[in-house]
């Protein structure tokens, strides 16, 4: 069973903070070497409406954020009615008592105290962090310290904000101790692991066009742009983007493009183009919930199918989907290296509850592999389309004085248009040869994680592994999680083995689509199906509870 | 020097106004290799139609792309490696159809590069069809009793886009296609060369340009006369509408400059995340 955890709930409207308010917090527990999950709730407005963010620390590693909260900060009025009840047993709740008083929890006069200390209209996060840091009898040193780092505007206005705050109130609760001071642990997002992996492995270029929740990733790149050399380009719509970013290649650099299930829709013919132009293209699809603009701003696994699918006409992809924040990083390195190495287009398949959820990790460095291409080399003519044993035909970039042709159309091996029947099937087969080899490229690399030893097996994949994982910390060890990793081409050998009985599927759907997946490809049976498709993340102990009743019934 | 000829079979019915585009692109290219454009970092691509098949009759690198993409993926290139030369071949169905997007944003972006439309006024490799720039009334097979749709100007649209070099040639006249090709590659930004093109299957046009087309005596003097020239009732005129100094998309865009080249070495990678992340 795991130790104990701590977990806070910071609720207010957009535009008040509150998830940099989160993040602040979760870097403070950092700090104090404990782990750390953030996971945010928010609506698609601007200003107003209601957020919140729960961050859950624990001395060893969470791998899910916590729902029942310990400490609840409302910076509103609505978030106190609309988070009452996600208090923990002898938790404490804050509210802001320029606004409404209660009989329950302990009210700070935020809004007034605001008024004296800030000349502007500010926003109330600064007091929420002085309620964080007094309350678990935290340093006032420590809160100015973080607030002088994590705050660059007003700093003598927060500061003295901040202060009065911390004076009113009283040290009532503790965070768990540290086991260690964790060095090396930052705070990443799924979508910030994704851009980094990328880029250590080689990425030159990304495009896109916002959608939620993949825009984060646009946003990370752009702002890394100054520092990595990155080009992030926000093109005119994601046909524009798919298809610069075939260019891009064509150009000799490596590239990626990102969006949910809408912008992605519209990238499919440029995929397509990827699929027989033969340009290494990484894919970034993370989900939300369907169809069509269905919900921006919570998660789903509704495009498994479709990532599976993706693109007109045949040829061969990739799909994988990570089950931790770490593996976001390796994984994408993989696939961009993996899309290199046999010149296809590779989808990493993700969701909104990855993307932009943020766990305290160490990223793993040691596991990130280089993108390279098979380059030609200048002494004979050059043919972009040279037919080859393994399929792979050398690839070569500008300047150069060969010439080097791409085509959309079915192409001799000059990269000159053909629909001649006999260079249709040679050029089919060039491609298709590669087929064998992608597998067994795909063995170097993870391709199922297998959590724990138990007898009652679950299987579940992506993000939704995050969540099983951290209510498994709370059930006996007679469970094992079973998560495949790539999706596409699917390492059956490796799952065979743990198809002998019937299994619990898990995942973010109305319909049992993941557990049909795996039926027709591995025979799974199913045992039952845990449908969740509300758009929200699992909180760990209720999925723990409802595990169990599945294997006790 | 380069030859550019390739062995492929040439496909267009005999007299389309392809051929003197062909002929004038080449003898553009020439001159800009005389005046000392490297072959070697000159690139193309091209749209899906009748006039895509220029990309298989041109011994030149590039991308045969997806039908009204051909801006968007030259924008690519020129992102990777801003030191190439990037030209795109359009169709008025390709550029200012399927594509509009693309033609408008690269010339807001003003990208260094060139796009020449092959305006045939209808989509010549599908049976023409009308196409954005057909007269109201056109009849084709999708139009058996006329169009119903105001065409687009192509000049004006491009010139309210922002395009910072805007001509228009005419392909029986490959000699000033050639002349006006070699400017609007060497000027510094979003190129847009409009070439009247008879497509003598379905809208031959070559009587009626013949009868109309007239030179620009000069640059027209503003953005609103260079429109008005653009539309006049009685004449085309051929020439240079446009040709302005603008900031380049590529020098105001973060990142490094030129992608490709200065594209980190792996091991400076993962060595530039542990420092940052230690
Ligand atoms: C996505 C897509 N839609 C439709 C087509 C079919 N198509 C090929 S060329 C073309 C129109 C060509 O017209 P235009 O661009 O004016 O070129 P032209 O043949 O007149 O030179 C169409 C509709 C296609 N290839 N791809
Ligand atoms: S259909 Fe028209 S544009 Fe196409 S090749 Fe024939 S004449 Fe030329």
């Amino acid at each position: 069973m795991r130790p104990d955890t701590y977990t806070v709930l910071i609720g207010g409207k957009a535009g008040e903070g509150v998830k940099k308010l989160a993040q602040v917090i979760a870097a403070t527990g950092l700090q104090l070497g404990l782990h750390s999950f953030q996971m945010d709730d928010y609506q698609s407005l601007i200003k107003g409406g209601h957020n919140y963010s729960l961050v859950s620390f624990s001395p060893i590693v969470i791998h899910n954020a916590y729902h029942k909260a310990d400490l609840i900060i409302c910076l509103d009025e609505l978030s106190y009615t609309q988070h009452l009840n996600d208090l923990a047993d002898g938790g404490f709740i804050y509210y802001n008592s320029s606004e409404q008083t209660h009989q329950q929890g302990i009210g700070i006069e935020l809004s007034k105290l605001m008024k004296e200390h800030y000349k502007n209209p500010s926003n109330p996060s600064l007091g929420g962090l002085a309620i964080f840091c007094a309350h678990l009898g935290l340093d006032n040193e420590l809160m100015l310290r973080i607030i002088k780092i994590s705050y660059k505007k007003n700093i003598e206005e927060n500061l003295s904000f901040a202060s009065q705050v911390y004076s009113l109130i009283q040290a009532q609760s503790k965070l768990p101790d540290a086991i260690s001071q964790a060095p090396g642990l930052h705070l990443f997002s799924g979508n910030q692991c994704i851009g980094l992996g990328a880029w250590a492995a080689g990425l030159d270029t990304y495009f896109a066009y916002p959608m939620t929740p993949a825009s984060s990733l646009l946003h990370f790149l752009a702002s890394m742009s100054a520092k990595l050399g990155v080009k992030a380009i926000h093109a005119e719509s994601e046909l524009a983007a798919a298809n610069m970013a075939v260019g891009a290649v064509v150009g000799g650099a490596k590239a990626a493009v990102g969006s949910s299930g809408g912008g992605f829709a519209l990238m499919q013919e440029a995929f397509s183009l990827a699929g027989i132009s033969e340009a290494p293209l990484l894919c970034v699809l993370s989900s939300r919930p369907g169809p069509a603009t269905g919900v921006s701003t919570y998660t789903a696994q509704e495009d498994l199918l479709f990532a599976l699918n993706q693109g007109h006409g045949e040829f061969s992809r990739i799909v994988a989907s990570p089950d931790t924040m770490e593996r976001a990083f390796s994984l994408a390195t993989e696939l961009l290296s993996l899309a290199w190495e046999f010149q296809i287009p590779v989808i990493l398949l993700t969701e909104k509850h990855l993307s932009e959820s943020a766990q305290s990790i160490r990223l793993p460095l040691g596991d990130a592999c280089e993108a390279t291409g098979l380059i030609h080399d200048a002494l004979e003519p050059y043919n972009r389309y040279q037919i080859t044993d393994s399929g792979i035909s050398p690839m070569l970039f500008p300047p150069s004085e060969e010439i080097i042709k791409w085509n959309s159309h079915e192409h001799l091996e000059s990269g000159l248009r053909t629909d001649q029947a006999a260079a249709m099937v040679a050029m089919k087969d060039k491609r298709d040869r590669k087929r064998e080899h992608i597998a067994l490229a795909c063995a170097r690399y993870p391709r199922i994680a297998v959590y724990g030893s138990g007898s009652r097996r679950i299987f579940a994949y992506g993000s939704t592994a995050l969540e099983i994982r951290e209510a498994l910390q709370n059930l006996d060890d007679s469970y094992q999680l079973i998560v495949p990793i790539y999706l596409e081409p699917l390492p059956v050998d490796q799952l065979l083995p743990y198809t002998d009985s019937p299994a619990l599927v898990i995942e973010h759907n109305s319909q049992p689509r993941f557990a049909t997946f795996l039926k027709e490809k591995i025979g799974l049976e199913t045992r039952q199906n845990i449908l969740k498709y509300d758009g929200r993340a699992w909180d760990p102990l209720v999925l723990a509870t409802k595990i169990k009743e599945a294997f006790d019934a | 020097m380069r030859n550019l000829d390739t062995p492929k079979a040439n496909t267009w019915c005999p007299a389309c106004g392809n051929f003197g585009i062909l002929n004038a692109v080449k003898a553009g290219f020439k001159q800009l290799f005389d005046q000392g454009l490297d072959p070697a970092k000159l690139m193309i691509t091209c749209g899906i139609g009748c006039h895509g098949k220029i990309f298989d009759y041109l011994n030149i690198s590039g991308i045969y792309g997806l039908h009204g993409r051909a801006v968007a993926t030259a924008s690519g290139i020129k992102l990777a490696n801003p030191e190439l030369t990037v030209v795109s071949f359009g169709g008025d169905g390709d550029s200012l159809g399927e594509g509009l997007e693309h033609t408008l944003f690269a010339a807001k972006r003003n990208l260094d590069m060139t796009l020449i439309l092959h305006n045939n006024g209808n989509y010549g490799l599908t049976t023409g069809q009308f196409s954005p720039l057909s007269p109201i009334g056109f009849r084709g097979l999708s139009t058996p009793q006329g169009s119903a749709e105001q065409p687009f100007d192509a000049i004006p649209l491009l010139l309210a886009a922002g395009a910072s070099f805007v001509a228009r040639s005419y392909s029986a006249n490959p000699k000033h296609l050639a002349e006006i090709l070699v400017k609007a590659v060497m000027h510094r930004g979003f190129s847009f060369i409009e070439v009247l093109q008879p497509c003598v299957s379905y809208n031959n046009t070559y009587q009626y340009y013949n009868s109309r087309i007239k030179m620009l005596d000069q640059i027209p003097s503003d953005v609103y006369e260079a429109m008005r020239l653009a539309k006049d009732k009685d004449h085309s005129y051929l020439g240079i509408y446009q040709a302005e100094k603008r900031d380049l998309f590529e020098d105001l865009s973060s990142g490094f400059a030129n992608p490709v080249k200065e594209s980190p070495a792996f091991r400076e990678r993962i060595e530039t995340l542990r420092t940052m992340y230690k």
